[in-house]
Formats: C-alpha cells, structure tokens, sequence
C-alpha cells in the first residue's frame, strides 16, 4: 500500500529515467512525453551506473524538485553470475550516492516480483521477500539500499515490483505472452511445457506505465506490486494467443515439451494496487494480448 | 443494592439486566452529560431490549455522577468498556482511572468485581494495586468474563450460557452477595485463578476466530469451484465434534475490535513468553484478504469497465442490530473506492462525511439505490432483507448486486434480473 504525499495527482516538473533503453523506461518515457511532461532519460551509453564515476556525473545532472525512476539493472539474460550481482549492486551503490550528494523530490525504484519466493501461492506486498537466486538477492538488496539513501537524504521513495510484464516492445523473449505471440506468428505454434497447467499472473506494460505515472504524479511512497490481479494457466494464455489468428491465417499449433520442474502457481493479491488508485483501470488481458499481437504484427 | 461503575455499553447492559432480575441497582458514570441523557432513557448505544428495559425497570436504577453514591452497594462491578488502538492493543489506562478515582467511595467490606476486558496478568495487577492503599477496605476482588455480542448483549447477559470468574484463591466460596447476584441469572458459575478466568474469555474467542477463518478459507474454495457453503454448513452442524451452534457464517473477516484486541494480546504473549503463535499471523492475513472481498469483486465484476459509476452501499454498521462502525468492513471499502460516487444508507450507524467527500448518504435504501450502478449490501440489516428486488430495479442503473452475508433472497433478485453475488457461493 503506497502513501500520497500529494492527495491529488501533481505532474512532476521532470522526471529523470535511468536505463533508458529498457522497455519500462521507453514506453514510461513516451507516454510523460505524451504528457507534456519533461523527460530527462538517461541510458548506460550516456552514464554506465556500474562505474565509479556515475554517481558524480550523475549528481551534476539532477535538480531538487526531479523525480528519479531507476529502471536500470542487468537482467538474467545478461548473466546470472555474482560478477553480474555486483555490478548491478555497484549501480544502486552510485544511485544511492547521486541521491544522497543531490537530493531529488521522489525516487522510484523498478523492483521485481522475484523477490517474492516462487513457492509463494498467493503474495501480497505483505509476504516477506526472500531470495531464491542471485537475481532475487540484487533487487531485495538493492531496494534495501535504496530506501536506506532515500531515507537519509529524505527523498520520498516508492518501490515498484511489477510481475511479469508483455507488450510488443519488451526484447525479453521469456516464457509467456511476448513468446507465444512471436512464436505463433514466426513458426505457426506455441511450445507449452507440460500442458501449460502452472497459473501466473502477466501485466500489460501500458499497465505498468500507467501506475507509474499515477506514484509519479501522486509523489507515493512505500512498496506495491505492479500486476493484473488475474492469474491465468500457461495452457489457457497459449489458447488465447492462438485464437488471435485471423480467419484466413493458418491455425496455431500448441504443442507441448517436457517438463522439467512440477506444477507451481502464483497469484497477486491486488488490494493494495486498488486502494492505492481506486480510479486506475486495468487493460483486460484480452485487450493486451490483441494490442501486442497487432503491434508485432506491425514490427515484422 | 448493586453497583456499575462505567457506562459504556457493557455496563448500561448489565446495570440493566441486574434490575431487570430485580436488584435495586447504582449506576455511576463521572460523565455528567451520559447520566442525565440515561435518566432520559436516552441511550447514545443502539442495543435492541435496552429502551424497554429501561421503561420496565427504571424505578430500580439509580444513575448518578457522584461516586459516593456507590457507598451504597455491597457489590461494586467495574463495567467500563476496555478501548482498543488503531494496532488493535487494549488500553487499560481509563479503567484504572476509574477504579483509582472511586475505590475510596466503596463501603468497607465491599466486593469488587471488574467485568471489563481484561488481558492476563491485570486482574491480579489491579487487585495488588487496591490491596496497596490501606484507605481502601474491600473485602473481595474478582474478575468475571463477559463475552457481550453487539445485538445480542441483553438476551446474553439474561440468560447467560455460563459465568467465568476470576478469584485470587478459587478453592474459597464466593460471597453470599456475589452468588445471590449470580444466582439470579442461573447458568453454570466457574470459579478459576484470576489469569485462567483471563486467558478463557481470549480462548472463546480464538475458537470464534479459527471457526471464522476456517469458513471463510473453504467459502472462498466454494466460490471457486461451484460448490455452495449453505449447503456445507448444515452437515457440518450435525457432526458432534463441530455442533450445532459453530459459527458457520462465511463473513467479510474478523471485525468489531474485541476479537482483533484478543489476537493481538496472545501474539504479545507469545514474543514475550516465546511460545509459538504463528497461526495467529496467518488468521490475521485470512481476515484481511476476505474483508476486500467486495472491493476486489467490484473491480474485477463491474469497476475496470465503467466511467464515472455510482455505487449504493447498504449499511455501513460493522454488523447488524449496532450503531458500531469500528473495523467496520464498508469504511475500508469506503476508504479503497476512495473518488469514486457512492451513495450510503444505515439505519443507525453514521459516518464522518468530512472523512469521504465522495459519499452521500441516502435517507432510505430506495432512496441511496436511486441511479445506481451496481448494490453493495455491506451490513445484513433485515431491513434490506424485505425490499423488493423488482422496485430496486425501477430505481437502480445497473444490475449488479454483491451482497456478502446473503441477506437478501439471492433467487428472488437473480429471478429479477440481478447479476448477484454472496460469499461462499
């Protein structure tokens, strides 16, 4: 549950977005545009938070009255390793310093619902975070080392852990939406593991984006989960992506492959995402689903 | 002639049921204002029985500001009601300002009983701290249980199902004037050491809690599968080892404040004792997930595709038969549909309209219906009960209902055209 500094939604004078080539920091980048707010988004060609001088450089760039989202981190496709956890450490380490050199009007940090234990059925923002693997270890440190110099610079800070996120732009081909999609329209089929039968939730970017803008322009503090609330099985989703093909197209395939691992569900309990935006309207996975594909379509 | 010391609900519940059994009673309270509105036969609680008790019996009650007046009495209750904080923690802090202001007005060789609830270790904390003024003279302290149900509290204090006292030495008979009190209601009379007497009334209601999360857990299931806990519910009445009378009823969490207070004493109890009680965490997240019952639903059901809907919320009392809207389950759905239009109606209970700007409050059910795009009957008044679907639908926008405890005839408003929705179905 997030706490509004402004009760009423403010725009903020500039948002500043580091990791500005991700997929978060794009579409978030576009849609303040779109909101004739100033954007000031930052990639690691421009500043590479892994070094040692980033902090400095950074702290030169920033003003009080910014709001800072950090969508920067490297992901598991860039490495899973403990050389790759520390560079990512090293990143909120200059963050952090930027912020206590130049203390801004609101952070954000970009979490993950992995801090969440995977065996968890059922997770709210109450449920402990607990690592299970060195990338859950990075965030759940990192958010403790954000908020630590947050709270000593007394910059509002709100931790965001979005769920696992589809949309036409996402570059992450991981198990889900974007890869049924892709999959579907490049091959004719999708690839289940098993019968599809583990449940998880998937929130559409323009959702995420749109949540975020809502902690921007409400300067929120505290911690929610960015997700749809609606879990759904893998083998359902793969049926929905496959109905999306049009009446002249040739039918999707859904196979399956072996699984390697048993049966795991997870759900999001959404209560605190509402009450913290009653009048937030979440895209029905339908409609997402329908705008990716269309999107793709458009890409290839 | 018997005395009540606080007039809070428990204490203008017991004062009345003792002159209802025919003593002449004491009823003192220092709040000047009360007293006179209680001579009045004005009560500021909603309490089905108390008016006509009132009417009944006044001649036998004696309200008073003056704690001399308690001189009288040869029985003294403490029956100030123990407020929680927002954390759900009981503060003691009034009752013993109440007890230090008037143990000096006591006749000696009084008998002192405190009926309000208490959490283990303070019955005998308060007894040290009388024993420790040598002004006072009383010649007994005990402590009696009290499991008052709002709505029910005078047909429970009438004919109790048993009386729980606490008493430094349990093996020692109980006072002629005590036992004539007690005899008067009937019911079995359990003599225990003053922390067994405090610890039970918290272990009444931990089965009442586990009861309720246990329904509530396998209600949820029900939902979720098709199946239907009405029909659940009777075969497990008929098992021995569960029984008739089990809280059955799936509801929107624990609300009220007594059993919250109750859990949060024993997780206290435990971190200091270092006994284990994470089940208590675990009834704790049940009662939280299932009070936002309606507000998940009315998103998921109806809010994600409306614009600028308007909601009408049946009651707003955290139960039926109450004026009380402490952890009321429709001001947290008030506070989660913050910005969105509602229109409120209760029968007793009010709201700060300052606190939700977004709502108004409609004089009657019909009244709060009126254009509205979906029903929220958030109190099972039985008022609600006898409104015709059929009217509701000539007044009403939309037709979805979420009406948690079922207190209207589902068939009837889904006959007429309703999208409705119960727990447990």
């Amino acid at each position: 549950m997030l706490t509004h500094l402004n009760p009423s939604p403010l725009p903020p004078a500039r948002v500043v977005i580091l990791g500005a080539r991700g997929f978060i920091a794009r579409e978030l980048a576009a849609a303040l545009r779109a909101a004739s707010i100033e954007v000031q988004a930052i990639s690691s060609q421009e500043i590479d938070l892994s070094e040692p001088s980033a902090a400095g450089r950074l702290q030169s760039l920033l003003r009080a009255d910014d709001a800072v989202v950090m969508t920067s981190a490297l992901t598991p496709d860039k490495g899973k390793d403990t050389a790759t956890l520390m560079k990512n450490l090293r990143m909120a380490e200059q963050v952090a310093l930027a912020l206590a050199a130049r203390p801004t009007g609101h952070f954000v940090y970009i979490s993950s619902d992995a801090v969440y234990d995977w065996r968890q059925p059922l997770i709210s923002e109450e449920t402990a975070p607990s690592a299970t693997d060195l990338y859950s270890l990075m965030h759940i440190a990192r958010e403790q080392i954000l908020t630590a110099a947050a709270a000593a610079a007394k910059v509002p800070c709100c931790i965001l852990r979005p769920c696992a996120i589809y949309g036409a732009g996402d570059s992450h081909n991981g198990y889900g939406p974007n890869r049924f999609i892709r999959s579907a329209l490049a091959d004719g089929k999708i690839r289940l593991f098993g019968a599809g039968d583990e449940t998880r939730d998937h929130v559409f970017i323009g959702d995420v984006v749109a949540v975020l803008a809502l902690a921007l322009g409400h300067r929120s503090t505290g911690v929610l989960n960015a997700v749809s609330g609606a879990s759904i099985s893998f083998g359902e989703l793969a049926r929905r992506v496959a109905g999306l093909v049009g009446p002249t197209d040739k039918p999707v395939a859904i196979e399956s492959a072996p699984r390697s691992g048993p049966v795991t569900h997870r759900h999001f309990d959404p209560t605190a995402l509402l009450r913290s935006f009653p009048l937030h309207r979440p895209t029905s996975l339908e409609f997402g689903l329908q705008k990716t594909w269309r999107e793709m379509t458009i890409g290839r | 002639m018997i005395g009540f010391a606080g007039l809070s609900h428990l204490g203008l519940n017991y004062s009345l049921a003792t002159a209802a059994k025919g003593f002449d009673v004491v009823a003192f309270d220092p709040d000047r204002e009360l007293v006179e509105r209680l001579r009045a036969g004005n009560f500021p609680i909603e309490e089905p029985g108390f008016a006509e008790l009132h009417g009944q019996h006044r001649l036998r009650l004696h309200y008073t500001a003056d704690p001399a007046d308690l001189k009288m009495c040869a029985l003294v209750f403490y029956s100030l009601d123990v407020r929680t904080n927002e954390r759900n923690e009981a503060d003691l802090a009034p009752l013993r300002a109440l007890i230090d202001g008037t143990a000096d007005t006591l006749a000696p060789q009084a008998i002192v009983v405190v009926l309000s609830q208490l959490r283990p270790g303070s019955a005998r904390e308060l007894a040290a701290r009388l024993a420790a003024r040598p002004e006072v003279e009383i010649s007994a302290f005990y402590c009696q249980v009290e499991t008052l149900i709002f709505g029910a509290a005078v047909q429970r204090a009438m004919e109790p199902e048993r009386f729980i006292i606490g008493a430094s030495d349990p093996s020692q008979p109980l006072p002629a004037p005590y036992r004539r009190w007690l005899e008067a209601f009937g019911g079995p009379i359990l003599v225990m050491r003053y922390e067994s007497a405090e610890l039970a009334k918290i272990a009444i209601n931990f089965f009442l809690v586990s009861s309720v999360s246990t329904t509530n857990t396998l209600a949820e299931v029900c939902e979720a599968i098709g199946a239907d806990w009405k029909e659940i519910a009777p075969a497990l009445r008929l098992d021995r080892r569960i029984g008739p009378h089990a809280y059955l009823s799936p509801g929107l969490g624990i609300a009220g404040g007594n059993l919250e207070r109750d859990l949060v004493t024993v997780q206290g109890l435990a971190a200091v004792h270092g006994t284990e009680a994470g089940l208590v965490a675990a009834w704790q997240r049940n009662s939280t997930w299932r009070r936002d019952w309606v507000l998940r639903k009315v998103h998921r059901e109806f809010l994600d595709q409306a614009s600028d809907p308007l909601l009408a919320m049946w009651g707003l009392a955290y139960k039926a038969d109450t004026h009380s809207t402490k952890n009321s389950p429709a001001l947290e759905l008030l506070r989660g549909l913050r910005g969105l239009r509602v229109r409120a109606h209760d029968p007793v209970a009010k709201i700060e309209l300052s606190e939700f700007p977004s709502v108004a409050i409609g004089a009657t059910p019909l009244e709060a219906a009126d254009g509205a795009d979906a029903l929220l009957v958030m109190t099972p008044w039985k008022i609600y009960s006898g409104i015709s679907p059929d009217e509701a639908k000539s007044r009403m926008r939309g037709r979805l209902v979420l009406d948690p405890w079922g207190a209207l005839d589902g068939a009837a408003w889904r006959a007429a055209g309703f999208t409705y929705h119960r727990l447990g179905c």
